[in-house]
């Protein structure tokens, strides 16, 4: 299966900045104590990650119709939002007003949905050829 | 109640129906015509079928790249004209062995004595 589209990797190349962008966003308002405005980085950050994961995961169902259930776009957002978190606070540049224990429950909690999805996503497998889903190949 | 002609109504509605898995059958046999790029494939198709299929270049695209995805179709880059290079498109030994299986088991049928006789036989019942 192709498993590494264009789409995929310009979204992740998206999803990178936008993560990057976040959590430089939401140290620095909790660094200022600006408590109340963290619902709006939160939501923005949200909103953006929502629509580029629609357009681009759209477009990548247009190109060619991997019946993955959205299995790569889940894998590909997981490694980035844990890996640029541990390593935000690796480096240090989080917040006094933020743990590291709560980015390893995160991961944890996230990493058995992600188990559960590749899970689904194996047993629909089964109605595909080379990862296109079988009434789709012919139609 | 419509004031169309239900005869032709009722052909446009069966006819929606059946084209909707023709495609395939058409861009193969195009392919099996010989390799070409998809303009070609696309007047083929056209003109072939009387005019009675049309297809999209972009919808060909999509359906060609599904097919070299899963190994009955793959391409060759060939010079274009005055233009960038060309894909030029051909059935490999799977897509070949498909197709005929294909028209062997379901439109061979067509071809029996009884089906021929009743297909070309004109009279009103």
């Amino acid at each position: 299966m192709k498993t590494l589209s264009k789409n995929l990797l310009l979204f992740s190349i998206c999803l990178f900045t936008l993560t990057i962008l976040f959590r430089f966003s939401l140290s620095s308002v909790l660094q200022n104590r600006l408590f109340s405005s963290i619902w709006i980085v939160a939501a923005t950050y949200g909103v953006l990650v929502f629509i580029i994961g629609w357009t681009f995961g759209k477009r990548d169902n247009l190109h060619l119709p991997l019946y993955d259930i959205g299995f790569r776009f889940h894998l590909a957002t997981y490694i980035i939002c844990n890996l640029i978190a541990e390593l935000w606070h690796l480096i240090g540049l989080q917040s006094d007003y933020e743990n590291i224990s709560y980015i390893h429950l995160t991961a944890i909690f996230w990493g058995i949905g992600l188990i559960i999805h590749y899970v689904i996503y194996l047993v629909t497998r089964k109605n595909a050829i080379k990862g296109i889903k079988k009434s789709e190949i012919f139609e | 109640m419509s004031k169309h002609n239900p005869l032709s109504e009722l052909l446009s509605a069966w006819e929606e129906t059946y084209k909707k898995g023709q495609l395939t059958l058409w861009i193969f046999l195009s392919l099996k015509d010989g390799k070409k790029y998809v303009d070609e494939i696309k007047t083929f198709v056209e003109e072939q079928s009387n005019q009675t299929m049309s297809c999209e270049s972009q919808s060909l695209y999509r359906n060609l790249r599904k097919y070299q995805h899963v190994g009955v179709v793959n391409f060759e880059t060939g010079e274009g004209n005055k233009g960038p290079e060309r894909k030029y498109y051909f059935l490999t030994e799977l897509g070949l062995e498909l197709l005929n299986s294909f028209i062997e088991r379901n439109i061979n049928l067509f071809f029996n004595n009884r089906i021929k006789n009743l297909i070309n036989r004109e009279e009103k019942q």
